[in-house]
């Protein structure tokens, strides 16, 4: 058996049949990519917080369009040559392809690695603070996790007392790490009293551990098939027991419903009693001495004197002072601030004034007050450039909301440098891998700055957790990377698996490299919208 | 058609020229984005840069679709198979967004954010 | 496998062999587990889709006795298939529970939709039948059709495995709404362990594979259309699967997209579909950005969601539409018309998907604009269905079983349909919305509509399948009882539904009764009036349940005693796939077949024999054939 028009169009059609596939297959991904801009314009027209406009450093996308524009000249000259028939040129062309992928990914990686190291935080009031933690430090060494790495100082700390797990929900790794935080404070987690259960139907109670025996997750899995056999067994008598209720209750009442009689057919569970297990659904343990823990903010409700991490597990202890804490800030963000202000009819300037963060640091309320000059500048620059409107009296041109209203890195640099703002110009290196805090600490005059966790609205790294702008950036740069990533691949296998077929079929071969360049013509295609709609607008 | 090997060594400069146009396109687009000198509209981003920038991005990506994708000398049956994609997208898109022109939304919408 | 076609068309493979994927003699696994051979893959699909769709059914089940009986506990025969554990888990002293009946009602539409009927009505009959009608040796990429199957099972499995985690399955309703779908589970540590998840990774796996299917189809059918097989000369079934695929290929990416984005919500807590301030019961004010929009995914949903009706609609069309002309001896009446009623269905149902969302607040306008392109899709299903009715006048029809199917599935279907035009109106639609009388219609067009299309299609092509008919008391038996129950089941739907009841309901309205007789409650009044009803659609679907024995019973038995087919053009049909040796080989045809005319040349008054299939050469001595031949030419070349 053969498929025919694999190599040779066919005649009515005038094409082969990977050609038509890979036509489909592009329509099907503009829906897709379709979908996510979408979702873009959806988004971006529905948001109820400041748009982060033009917030990506724009050096390594615009080298990545490069990259990517020159891959798809030589992606197109890689077939030209294969067309004529020259093996040597070919592989140059798709090895300069495949290497530009290779570099469009690396520069990709760095990118997301600053962004997945840059913590903000908004607080209650809207502000918004940008910059990087500090590490949790003891006697002047880092503190480190049950995997073995550095913590960052953002953390709900309780001095915990007593700990009680749900026997079936209860999550292994955390277990681990309370367990490494014990021991890490010489304190031990032990079992408060004894767990007496009836674990054998018609028998009397047994212990089934004893108090004071250390936690381990195999204790806890001990409990929770003690615990699942009870539920099991239990719940196989109940059953029994309410269908004979049921069949009780329609021979006394032949011509009831069952909803006018629901409400008195129940198990009589004093008669079902000693057939019963006992149920273990949770089990405490205590920490002696009294001490310490930390816990990731996203993992526990916190409540003084009980919290309750996300996995059902109780924490009964005294809440402590749990700041996050600054190593150095970046940026300070009053646009959602102001924007917030509008909505409510104030003044955006007075509620700047009066926010947390101006009234309570020094720096913030300088840096601030410094904004309000530059503006002032910026303003009046405008209005020497361009005028006022004839009719209404008002600039033809104002400063955008982010001038008024963001106070950023290169701010701070020109702030302590004595020059206006925009004058101060940045490194090379830091348009790639963030703010270089190197030679400019005593300009980081926020190291230290702790905000506390009553003003903390919500936190997050630059990550998709941050606003729907960072979750569609990395979403939609994400599945384009996977595209790239997927189309190099396939092109690297003409590559270099290439040349048998190039021997025997020559022209089968520049189909599949005609192929394979269209899709990593579209895979560019997506690019050319994706760099100005995420990085320039 | 681009399949004898006389087109195809004539084509290649064209494939040149339009890589060199993409390269032009895109340093036009970013210094409209970045340098105010070259900014458009109001100050800072506004509806004419977003136009602007839209519409250098159509030319380019028709530069890549009709000259590197040779959507300029395809069948025709190509043109029915990927337009049917295009023009669903624009469904797509264009209603969701139209579905936005309602009075919940006009508040954000007509806010100039 | 015929070994007599096999090894002629072997035999032409070892001339210009580079395909060395085949050898003489195929071990077990390679011909029936990883198979190239669209027929296998086709009935590999099919046997997959029917199980999903018994499993599906007995989801609905346990949630029918949620429904008539929620205080009583689940019966043993039908709660015998859990594991002690499970029942413990999921049922209260033995009753089901509410989460318990979210988990099965959203798993029971997820498996029905996307496991059960698309797999079968595409990926069964569309891979078994197309390559045969159009006379292609194959799909266009046999590998990729195998990829195809294996992605879809991974999927399915991936999506049910989720009911054995410890928080159970998905159980936000099969339409997966945020911002619901986004918490439910929220308290698993461990994400990639909880149901909703789980599902979302087995949509993007779903959605893979019918991407790929969906390539090949429409590839295959522009490319590998046999000599003579002009377009107009298809039969009306390769019109309806080169539509269907067009809509799997367009209409599911965005939901791709809106699964990738929920997918992110979930596990890198971003807020695609999390409006600000969400503030919810059990974790008080989330801990999310905010910002999003829940409209979004309904949108991105819907924009797959109508056409999907249609992906599920149009292959019970194209089976019905190849048993009608061969049971009544009859051309399809309106062949053409009914051509382009699907193509023009198939690009409308692409621009009415909002009519899903008449409840969100759009806005008037773009109510108004759903709203007509809504009523205007009526038009083209109510073409091809009329013209399926005309094709029964003055047809001598013969009862055969798959006939018997199709005749019940035209009226069904009508229901369906019709029963859809209240919903299509804004204002009738504020009323009707979520009540059970929308369940009441999708159901009438799926149930007793597309699956008695799929029903027919089985009876008709299994005697291609195995050489041997299927039991005609079996499929007697399994027809009227299943006929009468499904009306049964979906006719007091409807009733319920203009009283209001709602269609999410775990306890058939029972929360709303009141025991007192003078009560204020007017609702719980109006509920107490249909709620008896409960009882009896309940037991229509269990009773239902058990006539469908007797079709597993037929499908298995029928392999091996089914009365033998004396030739391999058993209805005498007149499409391609009744050219081909019982049952086909690998690489399908003995000899290249060549069209020349159109599909339904049935009762030609030129002709001896009431039917002339495509493949029959004319004979051109003949005056009048001369005539026909030519007229034919014109007609290709129209």
């Amino acid at each position: 058996m053969e498929i025919p028009y694999v190599v040779t169009p066919r005649k009515d059609t005038g094409l082969f049949n990977s050609k038509i596939a890979i036509w489909l297959f592009l329509a099907s991904e503009v829906m897709l990519f379709g979908g996510f801009f979408s979702a873009y314009v959806f988004l971006r027209l529905g948001a109820d917080f400041p748009w982060p406009e033009r917030t990506l450093p724009v050096l390594p996308g615009l080298i990545n369009t490069f990259v990517l524009i020159g891959s798809s000249v030589t992606v197109v000259f890689a077939w030209a040559s294969l067309k004529l028939r020259d093996w040597r040129k070919f592989q140059i062309f798709m090895g300069i392809t495949v290497a530009c992928a290779a570099i469009f990914m690396v520069l990709k990686g760095v990118e997301y690695n600053v962004k997945l190291h840059h913590q903000a935080v908004r607080l209650k009031d809207y502000t918004v603070i940008e910059g990087h933690l500090g590490k949790e430090t003891e006697n002047g060494k880092p503190v480190l996790n049950h995997h073995g790495k550095e913590i960052e100082e953002n953390l709900i700390l309780v001095n915990a007392k007593k700990f009680t797990f749900n026997t079936v929900r209860f999550y292994k790794p955390w277990i681990e790490e309370l367990l490494t935080q014990a021991n890490h404070h010489n304190a031990k987690i032990t079992l408060s009293s004894d767990v007496v259960a009836v674990v054998r139907e018609g028998q009397p109670a047994e212990l089934v551990a004893k108090a004071g025996v250390p936690l381990s997750i195999e204790l806890l899995t001990k409990l929770q098939k003690t615990h699942l056999a009870a539920r099991s067994h239990n719940g196989e008598y109940r059953t029994q027991a309410l269908r004979q209720e049921w069949v009780n209750a329609h021979t006394a009442n032949p011509d009831k419903q069952d909803w006018q009689i629901a409400a008195d057919v129940n198990i009589d569970m004093k008669a079902l009693a000693p057939k019963l297990l006992d149920e273990i659904s949770s089990v405490s343990f205590d920490v002696v001495p009294p001490s310490k823990f930390d816990f990731q903010p996203r993992d526990i409700k916190e409540a003084d004197g009980q919290s309750r991490l996300r996995d059902d597990t109780v924490v009964d202890g005294e809440l402590l002072d749990s700041p996050m804490v600054f190593h150095a800030v970046d940026a300070i963000d009053f646009q959602h601030l102001a924007m917030k202000a509008v909505e409510k009819g104030m003044d955006p300037i007075v509620a700047i004034d009066n926010s947390w963060l101006v009234k309570n640091n020094v720096f913030a309320k300088e840096a601030w007050e410094w904004n309000k000059v530059q503006v002032a500048k910026i303003e009046k620059r405008l209005l020497d450039d361009y005028g006022t409107d004839a009719k209404t009296g008002k600039p033809n041109r104002e400063p955008t909301l982010k001038e008024r209203y963001r106070i950023g890195w290169k701010d701070f640099v020109a702030k302590s440098d004595g020059v206006d703002r925009d004058k101060e110009t940045i490194k090379l290196k830091e348009e790639f891998f963030g703010p270089d805090y190197h030679g400019r600490e005593e300009k980081a005059t926020f190291e230290g700055f702790a905000v506390p966790r009553e003003q903390v609205g919500f936190a997050a790294k630059f990550t998709p957790a941050w606003n729907t702008y960072y979750a569609l950036y990395f979403t939609i740069t994400g599945l384009h990377g996977l595209h790239v990533v997927g189309g190099a691949l396939v092109l690297a296998y003409y590559l270099f698996f290439g040349r048998q077929m190039y021997l025997t079929n020559p022209e089968w071969l520049a189909n599949r490299v005609e192929v394979g360049g269209l899709f990593w013509h579209f895979v560019d295609l997506v690019w050319i919208f994706v760099f100005p709609i995420l990085y320039l607008m | 058609m681009a399949d004898t090997p006389e087109a195809i060594r004539k084509s290649v400069r064209t494939y040149m020229f339009v890589g060199a146009v993409l390269f032009v396109g895109t340093i036009v687009t970013v210094l409209v984005a970045t340098v105010p000198a070259f900014d458009v509209g109001e100050h800072g981003f506004d509806k004419w840069d977003c136009i602007l920038g839209l519409t250098i991005a159509t030319i380019k990506a028709s530069l890549v679709a009709f000259i590197f994708m040779h959507l300029n000398h395809e069948k025709k049956a190509v043109y029915w198979l990927f337009g049917s994609g295009l023009c669903m997208v624009c469904s797509l898109a264009g209603l969701t967004a139209l579905a936005m022109y309602s009075p919940i939304f006009d508040k954000y919408f007509f806010s100039g954010h | 496998m015929s070994s007599h076609s096999t090894s002629i068309t072997e035999h032409n493979d070892h001339d210009d062999s580079h395909h060395d994927d085949h050898h003489h003699e195929l071990g077990f696994i390679q011909k029936w587990i990883f198979s190239t051979d669209h027929k296998i893959i086709g009935l590999q699909y099919g046997i997959t889709a029917l199980s999903f769709l018994a499993f599906g059914f007995y989801l609905m089940m346990v949630m029918r006795w949620s429904i008539a009986y929620p205080h009583q506990p689940l019966p043993e025969w039908m709660s015998w298939v859990f594991t002690d554990g499970w029942k413990a888990r999921w049922l209260q002293d033995g009753k089901v529970t509410g989460e318990t009946y979210n988990m099965f009602g959203a798993m029971h539409g997820t498996i029905m939709v996307f496991l059960g009927i698309v797999p079968l009505g595409f990926g069964a009959f569309g891979n078994y039948v197309t390559p045969l009608q159009i006379g292609a040796p194959d799909m266009a990429f046999p590998r990729l059709n195998m990829a195809s199957y294996w992605i879809y099972l991974l999927g399915g499995l991936v999506m049910c495995s989720s009911f054995f985690f410890e928080a159970g399955a998905a159980k936000s309703g099969w339409t997966n709404y945020s911002p619901l779908a986004g918490f439910a589970d929220g308290q698993v540590v461990n994400q990639w362990l909880a149901g909703q998840t789980q599902w979302l990774v087995g949509l993007v796996l779903l959605i893979t594979s019918s991407l790929l299917g969906s390539v090949n189809f429409i590839t295959t059918i522009i490319n590998l259309r046999v000599r003579g097989m002009t377009w107009m000369r298809m039969p009306f079934f390769v019109w309806s699967m080169l539509v269907t695929g067009f809509l799997l290929l367009l209409a599911f990416p965005p939901l791709e997209a809106a699964g990738i984005m929920q997918l992110m919500d979930r596990v890198a807590h971003s807020s695609f579909f999390m409006p600000s301030g969400l503030f919810t019961k059990s974790e008080g004010l989330a801990d999310l950005s905010g910002g999003g929009s829940p409209l979004l995914f309904q949108h991105l949903f819907w924009f797959l969601g109508h056409p999907e009706v249609y992906v599920l609609l149009l292959p019970a069309f194209a089976c019905v539409s190849e048993i009608i002309p061969a049971n009544t001896r009859k051309p399809l009446w309106g062949y053409k018309s009914m051509v382009y009623s699907v193509l023009v269905l198939g690009f409308l149902s692409f621009v009415v998907w909002a009519h899903h969302m008449y409840m969100t607040g759009m806005g008037a306008a773009v109510s108004t604009f759903f709203q007509t392109t809504t009523v205007l899709i009526s038009v083209p299903s109510v073409v091809i269905i009329t013209s399926m009715l005309i094709s029964l006048w003055g047809g001598s029809i013969r009862f055969t079983p798959p006939m018997i199917w199709a005749c019940a599935f035209i009226p069904m279907f009508g229901i369906g349909g019709l029963t859809g035009l209240p919903l299509a109106f804004n204002l009738a639609d504020l009323h009707l919305h979520d009540t059970y009388y929308v369940i009441g219609h999708f159901h009438y067009v799926v149930a007793p509509g597309i699956l008695f299309g799929f029903f027919a299609g089985i009876l008709h092509w299994y005697p291609k399948i195995t050489g041997r008919f299927m039991s005609k008391t079996l499929n007697h038996l399994h027809f009227w009882p299943t006929l009468i129950c499904m009306n049964l089941i979906f006719f007091p739907m409807l009733v319920q539904g203009m009283a209001g009841f709602h269609r999410r309901w775990y306890n058939g309205g029972d929360a709303y009764l009141s025991k007192a007789a003078d009560s204020v409650n007017v609702f719980g009044n109006t509920v107490a009036q249909h709620i008896d009803l409960n009882i009896l659609m309940s037991s229509g679907a269990w009773l239902m349940a058990f006539f469908q024995i007797f079709f597993i019973i037929n499908l298995f038995t029928s392999w091996k005693f089914g009365k033998k087919v004396t030739s391999d053009n058993p209805w005498d049909a007149t499409t391609l796939e009744w050219a081909t040796p019982t049952p086909p080989g690998h690489g399908n045809f003995t000899k290249e077949p060549i069209t020349y005319r159109g599909p339904y040349e049935y009762s030609r008054p030129d002709c001896d024999a009431d039917f002339l299939p495509q493949w029959t050469e004319p004979k051109r001595s003949h005056t009048l054939d001369t005539a026909v031949v030519s007229q034919e030419a014109a007609s290709s070349k129209a």
